[in-house]
């Protein structure tokens, strides 16, 4: 392929590629969204700008250079920006797909969604952090100077593009199988255990590595540059690869025994959608994920609590609790009526359905703080939580946390993709946003005023009432979440079909 | 099968994306125990009046309104109505992570069926479901296009509704099921007097089936058709032709 044509090509995939970004059906929506992300973006980079400076200064009187110190520590930086990739980075194999058929050569194809990785600006992302360190600890330094400092700029930027290879090669395996995120879990856990525990030789070869951009050793730099080279030619094999594997996929469609769950008849429609809810959970893939993480979570704070002297006191103390028994509902409900979107015009039309799916939502939760409950009551036998606290914290949930959780359903309107293979990005409005943010902190603020000014007995006392209360009141409260509901289902509904997956 | 006398009174509906009028209705009565067919190229605004009529998407005028036996339901100000309305616009009306026997069991015990009279009701259809649909254990998302769309179409009439409507149901469907479709929603006005409407661009088989044709052009319905005009079946076609010959001499213009 002619140079020239080549560039066209590039300029054209990368013009396609910002616009779908832009051209998003969530692009409108999003808007606040947007702003928010930037706001934080922005926060993000203050909080790096402020360690970069603290690291830069504070660490100046140390006997070895300061570089040196954060220098051996590199793995740590790689390793934080390897998961927040997750969340940023998504595999090229999507993007390439409308191209294939095109006259375009597949090798050409991958070079250039590649290029594009290895380009993006997210991988600049930490320079916030190096650039104040690197001008306080390199090129303030007259020993070192100003070349220096662009040498480890440079550097540091490419050890970034090697984590960003990195990880597009193990998120493709983890999009085969989700197992697959034990290996880079399990290989840089391997590498700084081993590293730590037969001497120092990781953080010794760490310095030493990176003390090479600075000191502009063409080995430093040989050798970023050839394991980016390398990992650029697997990831365009292993790519080729996948795209292959996903295009001549043939479904493999399991056979599903129908379950009849007979033992919820008796609660009559409720009892329908109840077998709904369970049956979402088991068969698709992202409410299966939400709820296990939700599960492990909920565990893992009720043993916490339960178990070690964590929390033992004051605020935090009832704040754990709660959420030992509210964690599942969180992670579940904030994204309420999402699943539901998928076939929102089946649920529209027939009469109050969505009352009925609410209630069901409301007892599939009850019914799971049966989990946290069975595991608190030890804690609660050795004494290290009073009856009364428990029993607060326990009624708190239903009767207070999840009516701020169930007014969601007034505001979510963006279908979950069922199938998903990772979690969808966010999409929320304004109202989301600020409903979301009011489910979460209202109840956590009402309890820091209770347990503040009555004590950890007596704001159990009277959070037991309030969730008494609340929780009598569930068939009010959700019926005026439906009320509400139908009021805003017209733009719900809109918005639910733009963002169905097919 | 009880069912009640349906008609349909559309009153100034209208609906506008910004700009674009989608449906501009003045006044439309879709007496009790029709079988009317909508037709129109696309974007005429057939799926639109659907969606208005069940209260899926809010008019920019107007309204929509059921009566059955005499009481009239505004659809967008009460729910009475679902009760003896079955429709079928597309997936978004199925629960695709159900398989099929789940799902009709589901719409069944929703709409209060007792669950003996379920597997009557289903074996009504079964020419139709042709065994590719109930006891397959796959789930409907796994169901190849037309084997979904009769699951809706099943689902729509699981609970004998007085008022059917079925938005393109001849799409996907291979020419049997299209026939069997077609002598089952024949068969099914006869026995019940339900009150159907269908959209399609099918027109030999919506010419078949409608005793009245509604003919859709950019939101206005610009032709009402009985069956017992004569002339109904040439019109339509050369309605169609004429459009294709129109669009063509301002190609080659």
């Amino acid at each position: 392929m002619k140079l020239q044509q080549a560039h066209l090509l590039y300029r054209l995939i990368s013009k396609n590629q910002r616009l779908a970004e832009k051209r998003h059906p969530m692009f409108d929506k999003n808007r606040v969204m947007k702003v928010f992300t930037y706001i934080m973006a922005a926060f993000w980079a203050c909080y790096l700008i402020f360690f970069g400076c603290m690291f830069g200064s504070v660490l100046s009187d140390a006997s070895v250079e300061t570089c040196d110190i954060i220098n051996s520590c590199f793995i740590f930086f790689m390793i934080l920006d390897f998961f927040m990739r997750f969340a940023m980075q998504e595999t090229p194999a999507h993007e390439v797909k409308p191209y294939k058929l095109m006259p375009v050569p597949v090798n050409f194809l991958m070079d250039v969604f590649l290029v594009r990785i290895g380009l993006k600006v997210y991988n600049l992302i930490w320079l916030f952090f190096f650039v104040p360190f690197g001008i306080l600890s390199v090129a303030l330094l007259p020993y070192f100077g100003i070349w220096a400092f662009v040498g480890y700029m440079l550097g540091v930027w490419l050890m970034f593009v090697l984590n960003s290879y990195g990880y597009l090669f193990w998120r493709t395996l983890i999009n085969q199988h989700l197992l697959y995120i034990i290996l880079p879990i399990a290989a840089y856990a391997a590498l700084v255990v081993f590293g730590m525990i037969t001497g120092s030789w990781l953080f010794d070869g760490s310095m030493r590595f990176m003390r090479g951009f600075i000191d502009w050793n063409p080995l430093s730099f040989l050798a970023v540059l050839a394991a980016i080279v390398a990992m650029f030619f697997i990831n365009r094999w292993f790519q080729k690869h996948y795209i292959y594997r996903e295009l001549s996929r043939v479904e493999r469609v399991k056979k599903v025994k129908s379950t009849e769950m007979s033992y919820l008849n008796r609660f009559g429609v409720i009892g329908e959608y109840l077998k709904l809810e369970i049956k979402s959970v088991i068969r698709n893939n992202v409410i299966r994920k939400q709820y296990l993480i939700g599960l492990s979570c909920t565990v893992m704070l009720s043993l916490l609590c339960a178990f070690t002297p964590a929390y033992d006191s004051g605020f935090m103390h009832v704040f754990i609790c709660v959420y030992c028994f509210a964690a599942l509902g969180i992670i579940m409900l904030t994204n309420v009526m999402g699943v539901e979107g998928n076939y929102i015009d089946g649920l529209m039309s027939r009469k109050e359905s969505v009352l009925a799916l609410l209630k069901a939502k409301y007892y599939f939760h009850c019914v799971m703080m049966l989990v946290p409950a069975l595991i608190m009551i030890t804690p609660a036998v050795t004494g290290k939580f009073s009856v009364i606290e428990l029993l607060g914290c326990l009624m708190f949930t239903p009767g207070c946390i999840f009516p701020f959780l169930f007014i969601m359903a007034i505001y979510n309107n963006t279908t979950l993709d069922l199938m998903s293979k990772m979690t969808q990005r966010s999409s929320n409005t304004k109202a989301q946003m600020l409903v979301s943010f009011a489910s979460m902190f209202v109840p956590m603020g009402l309890m820091y005023a209770l347990v503040s000014l009555l004590g950890n007995n007596m704001a159990g006392l009277v959070m037991l009432v309030l969730g008494i209360i609340g929780t009598v009141c569930n068939p009010l409260w959700l019926k005026l979440i439906y009320k509400h509901f139908m009021i805003h289902r017209y733009e719900n509904m809109s918005s639910f079909r733009s963002t169905r997956a097919s | 099968m009880k069912t009640c006398q349906v008609s349909v009174q559309l009153e100034h509906l209208s609906k506008r994306f910004g700009e674009t009028l989608a449906l501009d209705i003045d006044n439309f009565n879709i007496h009790a125990g029709d079988v009317l067919g909508l037709v129109g190229n696309n974007g005429a605004g057939k799926t639109t009046l659907f969606r208005l009529m069940l209260d899926l998407l809010q008019p920019t005028t107007g309204s929509a309104t059921f009566v059955a036996d005499g009481v009239g339901y505004h659809t967008a100000k009460c729910e009475d109505w679902k009760a003896f309305t079955g429709a079928y616009i597309d997936s978004g009306f199925l629960i695709d992570y159900l398989t099929p026997d789940e799902y009709f069991s589901f719409i069944a015990k929703v709409n209060g069926l007792p669950a003996d009279e379920v597997q009557s009701v289903l074996n009504r259809y079964t020419d139709f479901m042709s065994g590719e649909v109930v006891g397959q254990n796959k789930l409907i998302r796994n169901l190849s296009a037309g084997n979904k769309q009769k699951v809706g179409i099943v689902a729509a009439l699981l609970h004998s509704p007085s008022l059917l409507i079925l938005d393109e149901p001849f799409n996907f469907l291979d020419p049997s099921s299209q026939i069997a479709m077609k002598y089952m929603l024949e068969d099914y006005n006869r026995q019940t007097g339900a009150t159907i409407i269908v959209s399609s661009h099918n027109l030999t088989h919506t010419l078949d089936i409608c005793s009245r044709v509604a003919l859709l052009e950019h939101g206005h319905i610009i032709k009402d058709y009985q069956k017992s005009d004569t002339d109904m079946i040439a019109e339509i076609e050369n309605y169609f032709e004429g459009s294709v010959h129109h669009e063509s001499v301002g190609t080659t213009e």
